[in-house]
Parts: C-alpha cells; sequence; structure tokens
C-alpha cells in the first residue's frame, strides 16, 4: 500500500476533524473565559460566520482597520460622498461590535448629520431610517444588554421623528405610520389580532413586525398596558417601547442608575407628547391624517411625571415645573373636548399640588370656588379688549373649526369649541351691554353661526366637497341644488348629545370634597 | 523587438508557473461576482452604482498593484538568485532589452487581467441598471453613468483689481506714511471677493456661465447646475433657505424660473433643460435671496456655482479610467522591476510595499506639509525641531513624488459621473509614464547593467 498517497488527504481529514471539535468545545470555552474573567469583552454572539472569522482573524489588528475605514468615511463626509456611509458604518461598527459608542455615534451621524444635508423629505427620511436600523437591527443584535442603544434608539423617535425640530418631521411621521399601518392595520389597536393570528395573512404581518421592525408583540402589550393606550403609528410608542425595553435591562444594576434616569426621562416626555398629539385623527373623506390629544393617557403620563420627581432628586426642580405645564394642558385639553367634569378634577389636583401657582396666575379661577371657565379663559378677556371686529373674527374661528371637527366625526371636540364661542359671545355682550345699540355689540350669535355655516357650505369658497358633504349630512341639510339660493335654517347643534363620555381620566390624587 | 517580446513571453510563462495568473483570476472573479452580493448600498439606485463602481474598481486595483509588485520583484530577483538570469544574460540580448521586455510581459499581463474585470464590472453595471425603472435609469444616466465637465464663471483677477481700487483711493486720498498697505491690501481684497460672494436678503446675484464651443455640445444633453453656499447665520447643522432663480437668457420670455429650498453647507444638483443655454453658448443664472430670508447667503468663487454637462458618453470614460490604472501598474512594475535590479527578492518586495503603503497614506503626508511640522501637528509649526525640519524636507519631497503620481481620481471620477477627458489622460501618461516610471526604468535598467550577475552566482 502506497502511504504517500494518504498522507496529504489525511492531513486534510485531521485538520478538518480538529476544526469540529473545536466548534464543539468552542462554547464550553466561551463559557469558562467569562467565568473566569479572562476577558474583558465577552465573546461575540449572534455574529454572522463572515463576522465572527473577521473578528478572530484580524485581532489586535481591527482597530487599526477601523481606523482607517474611520477616517475614510470623514473624508467622505466631508467631501459630501455619503454613498459609502452606509457601508463604512457596517464595517466599523463589525471590527468592533462591542464597541457601543461606535454603533451610537454612527447611527447618529446618520440619522442627525448626514440627514440634514439634505432638503428633500424622502433623501432625509432613507438617512434616519438607516441609522435606526443600523441600532435595531445590528447594534443591539451583537449588544443585548446595553441600555445606551434602546436609550438613543428610543432617542431618535422622540426627537428627531416626534419633535417638530427637523423640518421633514411630519414626512417621518407619515412614513412610520404608513408602514406601521401595513402591518397593524388602519387602528389604533389593530396590533392586537396578531397577537393570536388567525390567518395566513396576519401570521405574515405578525412576522413582520418581528422580523423587520423588531417589535415584540408580547412586549407591545405590556407596553401598551403600563403605558398606554397608546398609537403604535405614532413615533412616541416606539420610544416608550425601546425606553422601556432598555429599562429592563438596568433593572439590579447600580452602575445604571444614570441609565435609568435617562430611559425614564424619554418615557415621560415620550408620554407628555402621546398626550398632546398622540392620537391619529382620520380624514377618511380627504384622506390625511391630523394629530389630536390621546385624552386617555393622561393619568398614566401624570404617574410616569410623579415617578420621575420621586427618583431624580438633581432634576425635580425641572421635572415638577414640567409637570405643572402638562396639568395646564391637560385641564384645557380635556375642556375643549367636552370632558368639563374630568377638567374641573384635574384642576382640584392643579390647586392641591401647585396651590402658590393657581392663586398667583389664575386668582379668579379660585376666589369663589373653582371656576373652570375662568380658569380655561382667562386669555379670552384680553382678546375681547381688541373689539367687536377682532372678537367677531375670533368667534368665526371658533365656529369654523367646531364645523370641522364635526365633519370628521370629532364630536365632542366640536361640541366644546362652540361651546366655548357661545360663552365667549355671552361674555362679550355682557361687556357691550352699557354701549348704544349697534355700534359695538356683535351680531345675534345663531346669525354669526349661520353665517359661517354658509360660507363654508358655499361651493365658490373652495375647500373639500367631500368634507363640505359630510358637513350636511351631520347636520341634517339637504344637497346643494342649482335652485336661487334661500336661507336655510340651520339646526344649531350638531346630532350628538352633551352627555358625558363614557371614559373619565380622574386624576391619582385628586382630592375628595 | 523579438528579443524584447522573447522575454515578455518568458514573463507569462513565469506567471502561470507561478499560479500566479489563476490566483489572480480568481481573485478577480470573486470581486466583480462576490462584492456586489455583500456591499451595503443607500438604498438609492444612485448610491448602489457609484458603490459597485467605486468598490469593485478599487479593489481590482489593489489586488493587481499587490500582484504586480510581487511578481516583478519575483521575476527579476528570483530569476538572479535562481541563476536563470546568468543564464539568459549570455545570450545575444542587451540587459536593457530584459528589463523592458519583463515590464512589458508585466504590463500586457496587467492589461489582460484588467480588460476581463474591465469588462466585466461594465457589463454588471449596465446590467443592473437596465434592470431598473425608467425613471431611475434616467436619473442614473444623467448624473452617473456618464461623462460631466465643469464650467464655471472666471473668476475676477482680484490682485489687478486690488491694485486698481487702491491706485483709485490713492490718487483720492494719500494715505499717511505709516500705513500699512499690505494690510489695507489684505482687506481690500476680502471685500471684493466678498462682493462676489455674499448676496444680502432681497438682492439677486447674476453668473454668466461661459461654455464656449461646449455649449453647443450640451445642447440636447443633460445639463446640472451644481450650488453649495454658506449662510450669514451660524449653525453647527446646516439651515434650510427658500432661493429663487431664473435661469436662461436675461431678455427670453421663457427664462425658467423657480423656487427652491435648499440646504446650506451642502451640494445640490439642479437638472436644467439644455435649451436655457443661449445662441452663444452663454447660459445665464439668476439667484435672489429673498428678503425674508433675513441671512446673507454666500456662495464661494471656488465652490459655489458650476454647471455640469455631459462630455462624453460613460463607455469611453470608463476606459480611459482604466488606462490611468493602467498607468499605475506600469508604475509599480517599473518600481518592482527597480528594486529587484539591485535587492534580493524579499528585500525588494519589502521596499516596493513599503513604497505602496506610503503611497496610499499620502493624506498623512500632505497634512504634515500643510501643518508645516512632523512631530507638534500645527502647533509645532511655529517652533521648529531640527528633526520637524528634516523630515518636513523629505516629506515635501515624498508628497511631490506621489503626487505626480496619485494626483489622479479615476474611480471617484467615474462614480461621481465626472470626465476623465483626453487632456487628464494625456497628462497623466506625461507624469507617471514618461516622467515617474522612465525614471524608475532609467535608474533599474542602469543599475541592473551595472551589476555583477557572477557575485550572486558565486554566493549561492
Amino acid at each position: 500500500m502506497n502511504y504517500d498517497k494518504l498522507y496529504k488527504p489525511g492531513l486534510l481529514a485531521l485538520a478538518l476533524l480538529m476544526f469540529v471539535v473545536v466548534g464543539l468545545s468552542q462554547r464550553q470555552l466561551n463559557g469558562v473565559r467569562s467565568e473566569l474573567k479572562l476577558t474583558r469583552l465577552e465573546p461575540l454572539e449572534n455574529a454572522p460566520p463572515a463576522l465572527a472569522f473577521v473578528t478572530v482573524a484580524l485581532g489586535g489588528f481591527r482597530g487599526l482597520i477601523a481606523n482607517v475605514l474611520w477616517m475614510r468615511a470623514s473624508d467622505l463626509q466631508q467631501d459630501e460622498k455619503f454613498f459609502e456611509m452606509v457601508q463604512l458604518a457596517d464595517w466599523i461598527t463589525k471590527l468592533q461590535p462591542h464597541f457601543v459608542t461606535v454603533w451610537v455615534h454612527q447611527a447618529w451621524n446618520m440619522a442627525y448629520n448626514i440627514s440634514v444635508k439634505f432638503p428633500e423629505s424622502k433623501d432625509r427620511w432613507l438617512w434616519v431610517s438607516r441609522g435606526i436600523e443600523l441600532l435595531r437591527d445590528e447594534g443591539m443584535r451583537y449588544n443585548p444588554e446595553e441600555p445606551l442603544l434602546y436609550r438613543e434608539l428610543a432617542w431618535f423617535y422622540q426627537h428627531k421623528m416626534g419633535a417638530n425640530l427637523d423640518q421633514s418631521h411630519v414626512y417621518y411621521k407619515q412614513m412610520l405610520q404608513r408602514e406601521m399601518a401595513k402591518v397593524i392595520g388602519p387602528t389604533r389597536d389593530g396590533w392586537r389580532a396578531l397577537l393570536n393570528p388567525q390567518t395566513d395573512e396576519a401570521r405574515e404581518r405578525a412576522k413582520i413586525l418581528h422580523d423587520k421592525l423588531k417589535l415584540d408583540l408580547p412586549r407591545m402589550k405590556q407596553v401598551d398596558e403600563t403605558f398606554g393606550p397608546l398609537e403604535w403609528r405614532l413615533p412616541e410608542a416606539h420610544a416608550i417601547y425601546w425606553a422601556s425595553f432598555g429599562l429592563e435591562k438596568c433593572i439590579g444594576n447600580r452602575a445604571r442608575t444614570n441609565d435609568i434616569i435617562t430611559l425614564r426621562r424619554v418615557i415621560y416626555q415620550s408620554m407628555q407628547l402621546a398626550f398632546q398629539r398622540g392620537r391619529l385623527v382620520e380624514n377618511k373623506l380627504d384622506k390625511y391624517f391630523e394629530f389630536g390629544p390621546n385624552l386617555e393617557i393622561i393619568p398614566k403620563a401624570n404617574f410616569a411625571y410623579e415617578q420621575m420627581m420621586r427618583e431624580d432628586a438633581t432634576n425635580r426642580e425641572h421635572i415638577s415645573n414640567g409637570h405643572r405645564n402638562f396639568v395646564l394642558q391637560v385641564i384645557v385639553a380635556l375642556y375643549t373636548h367636552n370632558r368639563e367634569a374630568d377638567a374641573k378634577k384635574w384642576l382640584e389636583y392643579l390647586v392641591v399640588k401647585y396651590p402658590d401657582f393657581v392663586r398667583q396666575k389664575y386668582p379668579n379661577a379660585v376666589k369663589n370656588g373653582l371656576n373652570l371657565d375662568e380658569f380655561v379663559l382667562p386669555g379670552v378677556a384680553e382678546m375681547l379688549d381688541g373689539g367687536r371686529d377682532k372678537t367677531q373674527s375670533l368667534l368665526e374661528g371658533y365656529l369654523k373649526t367646531a364645523f370641522y371637527k364635526l365633519a370628521i366625526d370629532e364630536d365632542d371636540e366640536s361640541i366644546a369649541l362652540e361651546r366655548m364661542a357661545r360663552k365667549i359671545w355671552d361674555r362679550y355682550q355682557l361687556k357691550t351691554v352699557a354701549a348704544e345699540a349697534g355700534r359695538v355689540d356683535l351680531p345675534p350669535y345663531q346669525e354669526l353661526k349661520r353665517n359661517v355655516l354658509e360660507r363654508i357650505l358655499d361651493e365658490k369658497s373652495g375647500g373639500s366637497p367631500l368634507l363640505k358633504a359630510q358637513l350636511r349630512t351631520k347636520l341634517g341639510l339637504p344637497a346643494p341644488t342649482n335652485a336661487p339660493p334661500e336661507t336655510v335654517k340651520i339646526p344649531l347643534a350638531p346630532r350628538t348629545t352633551n352627555a358625558p363620555p363614557a371614559a373619565t381620566n380622574p386624576p391619582p390624587n385628586a382630592p375628595k370634597k | 523587438m523579438n528579443r524584447i517580446l522573447a522575454i515578455a513571453a518568458l514573463t507569462w510563462k513565469a506567471a502561470f508557473r507561478y499560479r500566479l495568473i489563476w490566483v489572480l483570476t480568481g481573485l478577480l472573479l470573486v470581486t466583480v461576482v462576490g462584492l456586489p452580493l455583500i456591499i451595503k448600498d443607500d438604498g438609492t439606485a444612485r448610491g448602489l452604482t457609484q458603490i459597485l463602481l467605486t468598490y469593485t474598481l478599487s479593489f481590482v486595483t489593489t489586488i493587481l498593484s499587490f500582484a504586480t509588485l510581487w511578481l516583478a520583484c519575483a521575476t527579476l530577483a528570483r530569476d538572479v538568485e535562481d541563476c536563470q538570469m546568468q543564464m539568459v544574460t549570455v545570450k545575444p540580448i542587451a540587459r536593457w532589452e530584459v528589463w523592458a521586455g519583463k515590464w512589458l510581459g508585466i504590463m500586457s499581463l496587467n492589461a489582460t487581467l484588467l480588460a476581463g474585470a474591465g469588462v466585466a464590472i461594465f457589463a454588471l453595471v449596465q446590467w443592473r441598471a437596465a434592470k431598473l425603472p425608467a425613471e431611475q435609469q434616467q436619473i442614473l444616466r444623467a448624473e452617473v453613468l456618464t461623462a460631466r465637465v465643469g464650467a464655471r464663471e472666471p473668476a475676477p483677477n482680484l490682485d489687478v483689481e486690488v491694485e486698481n481700487q487702491i491706485k483709485a483711493r490713492l490718487a483720492k486720498n494719500p494715505l499717511p506714511a505709516e500705513t500699512n498697505l499690505a494690510e489695507v491690501r489684505k482687506q481690500m481684497r476680502d471685500q471684493i471677493k466678498s462682493m462676489n460672494e455674499v448676496i444680502r436678503p432681497g438682492f439677486l446675484r447674476r453668473w454668466s456661465i461661459d461654455l464656449g464651443q461646449a455649449g453647443a455640445v450640451a445642447k440636447g444633453k443633460p445639463l446640472f447646475m451644481r450650488v453649495k453656499f454658506m449662510s450669514s447665520q451660524y449653525s453647527t447643522k446646516p439651515l434650510t433657505y427658500p432661493t429663487f432663480w431664473e435661469i436662461g437668457p436675461p431678455e427670453a420670455p421663457n427664462r425658467l424660473r423657480f423656487v427652491k429650498p435648499l440646504t446650506t453647507a451642502t451640494f445640490h444638483e439642479i437638472g436644467l433643460h439644455p435649451s436655457l443655454i443661449d445662441a452663444k453658448g452663454k447660459l445665464t443664472i439668476d439667484c435672489v435671496n429673498p428678503a425674508e430670508n433675513r441671512d446673507a447667503l454666500v456662495f464661494s468663487l471656488e465652490e459655489g456655482m458650476e454647471v455640469l454637462y455631459a462630455e462624453s458618453g460613460f463607455a469611453l470614460n470608463f476606459f480611459r479610467a482604466l488606462l490611468i490604472i493602467l498607468l499605475w501598474l506600469g508604475f509599480f512594475a517599473a518600481l518592482g522591476l527597480a528594486a529587484a535590479s539591485f535587492m534580493t527578492f524579499p528585500v525588494a518586495a519589502f521596499f516596493s510595499l513599503s513604497m505602496l503603503v506610503i503611497g496610499l497614506g499620502s493624506t498623512m503626508i500632505s497634512t504634515v506639509v500643510s501643518e508645516g511640522s512632523y512631530l507638534g501637528g500645527a502647533a509645532g509649526g511655529f517652533a521648529p525641531s531640527v528633526i520637524d525640519k528634516l523630515m518636513l524636507g523629505v516629506f515635501k519631497v515624498l508628497l511631490f513624488l506621489t503626487k505626480l503620481v496619485l494626483d489622479f481620481s479615476p474611480i471617484d471620477a467615474l462614480s461621481t459621473g465626472r470626465s476623465i477627458t483626453w487632456v487628464m489622460l494625456g497628462q497623466a501618461t506625461a507624469q507617471i509614464l514618461l516622467v515617474v516610471t522612465g525614471v524608475l526604468a532609467a535608474f533599474g535598467i542602469v543599475v541592473f547593467n551595472r551589476r555583477e550577475l557572477a557575485t550572486t552566482l558565486a554566493r549561492n
């Protein structure tokens, strides 16, 4: 037998065998490495083979190569050549996959620095999405226990997309809304149907939610129950989701105290935003969305503030100011959404919590018991000083908005706005009662209202014909004809009741009378 | 010539013998086919094409550069060490012919491999482009798969204008004797420059760009206005301003008028119809900074306004880019051969690869030269030490030499749709091939000619 012929294949087989053995013992070895603290960094997990190979094969040279790539990225960015940035960021982060600030910097660079170089919103969105993807799809994959990554991602949603500091923020919101609507459907709680999907199509959507958007349905449910109900088609819900996820990573780790504070801050700030405009108001007729306040979230947002004030002693005063403003907004929002009873309860809460502030700023509201009108409408008194024309213009504005809200099925808000208009009219008339008739007094309220409605319904006035038709339907008015116009009798109140809303938002510690 | 060709053929054989051809073919194949599968683009068709061109061509150039250096060193030094050369030189062939034959052999090998890789990359790019929607294809062919040149307004001669103004002012009001005229000149220069660059709110700036004969060429082809401006408002991030533009002959009734919000500190390319060029080949561009902006807009003379037009097609541009890469490879072949002419293979390989690394680090060299110090950065420039002075001299020479070779960016030009003109190619040929490669070849041949090959034999 010629052993020479078997020599080389034998060596090859031996090498292969060794590779297999090493592969099998790798997990155990890694366990021992971290157990005995033989390595500062945890062995790389979840890495694709190419990355695992690169990190092992390059050893200490990885940093050197990363530096060269970083310098190239800087040079290219300076020359405004951005087409390589995604690839370079990918390589730089993969060469140092445990270096968390590298992930954060690269993602931030794309979402903040590069995006704003483009005047077009769609180009900006491309870079904001790239930044989000780098953190969410890659950074968290290799560093699932790093709160900083969660905080940063939450911040992108809260600040870059949620706040209005970027001129394209509305476009970002639209894009997120479209992306989420494709998966969770056209309603706020459409995602609940995916918790236990019954059809293949639903299973497919649940898979997209999990694989592409990296949203875990049971966690979504938990977040929604803890902080919501949230509108998952808006960025604040995502900010809260990722920040709460990050908070979980800090549990039991004293070294993460500062992270806990920043993550909580993201949550309470996002909840405030979610309250202010965390509800998508769909104009089904003209096919677009507006934002409205999410009144249901008020107690939980308030709780988040209180928790933050308790735990962050250093910034307690700042948070307290923010909290006070939040409660002020809550009262006005509830009042303008036809929830006067709730608004009053929150006013009571404000008086208990910040008595000096209320007495100083709103003396009339607390002079003889609590007066909600005096609290919500104090600015109106100043406006009334502007005289008849300004007041009439203000009233017409209120009425126009009330009719618009009615047309898009925001009945509560419509009723509240109309009631406010009526109160303003009453106050003005009271103020000018001594003046000679016809000089400074306003037209009769009903006439004012009819004029506004006629102007809205006038076909020559522009505006959406669908919206006009819907308004006619809601008011029980006939369709327009070619007959000469006649003065129609318009019902003076929408066909909804003034009964108190079913859901209430009592403050947590409202004083009992 | 036959003798040179015979040596070239031997070099080919050596390349096959070393299995270099197969290794290189495999590597190039992996680069062209495999790289596009793993690279991440920015999500746009334009970005994908740009990164595809940049990375495939860069990898091909890098692989061929290293292989060229290695082969050049090996083919000569190894021949000497293995006593093959001693056998060849006793034949009726001059040593310079051996040297030139080896260079030609390496270059023909490079040309073949580069052509193969080039054709594959070109086909890949065209194939990918053809699969895009028509609208994307149009953008790609107008902005990337093209060969555009830029035209600017002639820069004002600031020195002459400064002198004229100083003369005029001195004639009116003579300055006191102690006046620092240099400072006056500097201030006046800045003033005149800013007058040419700044558009105050509510004001207009007109650019009249003479495309000359190119104007006729440009007609009927995509035309782009490339602008970049800063604003008088300090900001750490780009700010967006609405800008109002009127383009076309000033008297024409159908001037193009539009409002466009643009961001500061960013290059913007705006497509224009070529019919806006007037009969004399001039393009008139007016930019109004609306009064509502409240901040002045600054269009620098250097890069504020440029008009880009297609000078030729992408295929020709691609071919010219490959030619420049081939010139680089010619330089590397000469470097390797020159080193191997008097060094052993390991030393020659180390030396020439070090030169390549130095070349790749030309950014660092230019930073040292611009900062005026090797040890202390910009701060060290104020009180340079002896080492600083010495190293600075060395770096200046290195910068001059690397610039001669690397002063051309064919890959960058291709990926940004910029034309590599015949003039540029001619300049590259003169600098890289005739000057640098020529000097290296002359040095290598002289050294090789004078080398005592028998001493190597004796050592072995």
